[in-house]
């Protein structure tokens, strides 16, 4: 780290750069379809003639800025932008519908910049120490944390505990459909040459997500968003005061995505449940999670955010990308001739710690910027007559699923899920537990087989599941986080029953 | 929620719980036929729980009833337009293009979101603005993104 490096960040090039890479970010990431791998993907050619320090400080802008952009779509239309802002649709809808979307737009944009800064310093002052922890996950780690981000099953369920069981499984059941990534068995495909390559998630999220509610909203004559009168701007003030008063879930999210980012093939998606998870299990009385609750969005967006520092920490050190668009960025650096490894930091080390003051600049830019697109967004969105919504989103639906793989089964799918979805969802199966079974199957299935395996040929099971000291606090935040919604369903009972006696 | 709807959300629901029950023995029967036990194992769990927890939910329903939405309110010829065409686009693409099949999407969908009549204005409007909508994102994607459209 030297005042050098801090200087060659603040060039006029880098910080235009860096406010480019976060309003592209921003933009891609908020259309449905577009991940932030994409963004990075499609930009990195644009980066081969530059500098070392600036290819990078463009491409960390542009992946900082499409984590956040995904919210736009997760809160304003319940369509994940990107995968990370899964949970963000859990609390951010809600709150779009209840007229308060201009609210929780503002909140995102704050909680995204806090996380992102969060994970910049741990990148910045902790990265040689922090590189360890991915190390120290092993197969029996991730399958538990899958296990744990399941757990949040319980309070996705639409209050039927056994027909969200029942949807997770079933998410699971999906994405083991396709070729078994560990033996190469065809799995669940019953013949159908159009379902080996399997579900896609992205493709998967989009319809289960975005067409039950066109599907609802072009049923009804309502208008597609509530707006409060009186309120013409988005309400920055309000947004900074709640995350101001949330400021230790905004830090204990902003910690755990740094600390998930670091866990190679873990992500922004898996941050984001976690984060969530953590901030139901550790609700006030009277904070009503799904329902529209602000901390929501603050525990999502902080930790998924948080999750590309974090995600550098592996990438650099080890030479491990901890995310799929830092595996993009790693290539990237290849071609700069940057060697990554435990001696970056003494052998390109200015180039290092500019890019790591540059993704600062670029984070505290997504502040202006992020609150500035959130506007034209927000406004966009309520202004639209539903009837230009409708087949708007709906063709955006088409084009970003088709983008993922250039195939029109994915769309077929897509859309074929999405009626799935909102048959189900009507009778009570919500489709959040499907997608997190689609999304954490394949971690869980990846770690328990290489456990059960590592364990069977060591004679040792149980202690290779239950043994090692990570996997039980793991283990042990899940059996906490499945017993409090019981344990203060049994106190409230109690004090009614105390009251009325 | 009237009587009816109530009797059709428990029926909906009840369907719904013996579909997902048929798919766990589907999928359960299917792993039968997997070569290595290490793909084996983790499906056969999956729909294990799957079939437990569907068979649990059954039961409960039949003691316990508890009454869901069912199809709610509006207008159904909307919703089949809308999901038809999307679908109907999807079958079009490889034989006219992207842009001439998302066109059928979009129309549908512009049609079965219109709920206020149709003037001159609106119709100019929406229609217009479409146009540039699709065209615009075929561009992004097609030109500057590289997407292969076909």
């Amino acid at each position: 780290m030297d005042f050098g490096s801090f200087l060659s960040a603040l060039t006029l090039l880098n910080i235009a750069l860096a406010l480019f890479g976060v309003v592209a970010g921003t933009i891609i990431g908020s259309i449905p379809g577009l991940t932030a791998t994409m963004a990075v993907a499609v930009l990195v050619p644009i980066t081969f003639s530059m500098e070392p320090a600036s290819a990078l400080i463009l491409l960390g802008a542009i992946y900082t800025g499409a984590i956040y952009g995904g919210a736009y779509a997760a809160i304003l239309l319940n369509t994940p932008g990107t995968p990370s802002a899964i949970a963000t649709t859990f609390d951010g809808y809600p709150m779009a519908k209840r007229g308060d979307g201009d609210l929780a737009v503002a909140l995102a944009c704050f909680a995204s910049v806090a996380g992102g800064l969060v994970g910049a310093f741990a990148l910045l002052f902790l990265a040689p120490p922090l590189a360890s922890v991915a190390l120290a996950f092993g197969p029996v780690e991730y399958f538990w944390l899958s296990i744990f981000g399941l757990s949040l099953i319980a309070s996705l369920s639409n209050g039927n505990l056994l027909k969200g069981l029942v949807g997770g499984a079933f998410g699971m059941l999906l994405s083991t459909v396709g070729v078994a990534e560990i033996s190469a068995d065809i799995r669940l495909t019953f013949g159908s040459q159009t379902m080996i390559g399997g579900f896609d998630v992205v493709g998967a999220l989009i319809g289960l997500y975005c067409i039950p509610v066109l599907i609802d909203l072009c049923a009804v004559p309502d208008r597609h968003l509530k707006v409060n009168e009186g309120v013409q701007k988005v309400r920055i003030g309000e947004a900074a005061r709640i995350a101001l008063n949330s400021k230790f879930n905004l830090i204990r999210s902003s910690v755990i995505g740094t600390l998930v980012g670091i866990l190679p093939g873990a992500g922004g998606s898996v941050a984001g449940l976690v984060a969530y998870s953590e901030a139901k299990r550790t609700a006030k009385p009277g904070q009503r999670f799904g329902e529209g609750e602000p901390d929501g969005i603050i525990a999502t967006e902080s930790a998924n955010n948080a999750t590309v520092g974090g995600g550098f920490i592996p990438t650099l050190v080890l030479g491990i990308p901890g995310t799929p668009p830092d595996a993009v960025i790693l290539g990237a650096l290849l071609v700069q001739g940057v060697r990554t490894g435990p001696s970056l930091f003494q052998e390109s080390g200015s180039i290092v710690y500019t890019f790591i003051y540059g993704l600062l600049i670029a984070t505290v830019l997504m502040l202006p910027t992020g609150l500035l697109i959130g506007r034209y967004a927000y406004k966009s969105i309520v202004t639209i007559p539903k009837a230009v919504l409708v087949p708007t989103v709906g063709f955006m639906t088409i084009i970003g699923t088709y983008a993922i793989r250039n195939s029109i089964s994915d769309v077929m799918i897509m859309i074929c899920l999405g009626i799935f979805g909102w048959l189900v969802g009507r009778f009570g199966f919500a489709a959040s537990p499907i997608v997190l079974g689609l999304i954490l199957g394949p971690i869980a299935e990846q770690g328990f087989v290489q456990s059960w395996t590592i364990g069977a040929a060591t004679s040792n099971l149980t202690g290779m599941f239950f043994g090692r000291p990570i996997s039980q606090a793991i283990l042990a935040f899940t059996v906490i986080t499945l017993l409090v919604p019981f344990v203060m369903a049994r106190k409230q009972k109690k004090a009614v029953r105390e009251t009325e006696s | 929620m009237n009587e009816s709807s109530v009797t059709q959300g428990r029926l909906g629901s009840f369907i719904i719980t013996v579909f997902f029950l048929i798919a766990g023995l589907v999928a359960l029967y299917d792993t039968t036929s997997y070569s290595d036990s290490d793909s084996q194992v983790f499906p056969q769990t999956v729909a294990i729980a799957m079939i437990l927890f569907a068979s649990i939910s059954l039961i409960m329903q039949f003691l316990k009833p508890i009454g869901s939405e069912g199809f709610g309110r509006g207008i159904w010829w909307r919703r089949v337009l809308l999901v038809a065409t999307m679908l109907l686009a999807c079958a079009a693409m490889p034989y006219f293009g992207f842009l001439p099949a998302g066109a059928i999407a979009f129309a549908g969908g512009l049609m079965a979101a219109m709920h206020d009549r149709w003037l001159l204005r609106t119709l100019l409007l929406y229609w217009g603005s479409g146009f540039v909508i699709m065209v615009a994102f075929f561009s992004l994607f097609k030109f500057a993104l590289q997407v292969p459209l076909p």
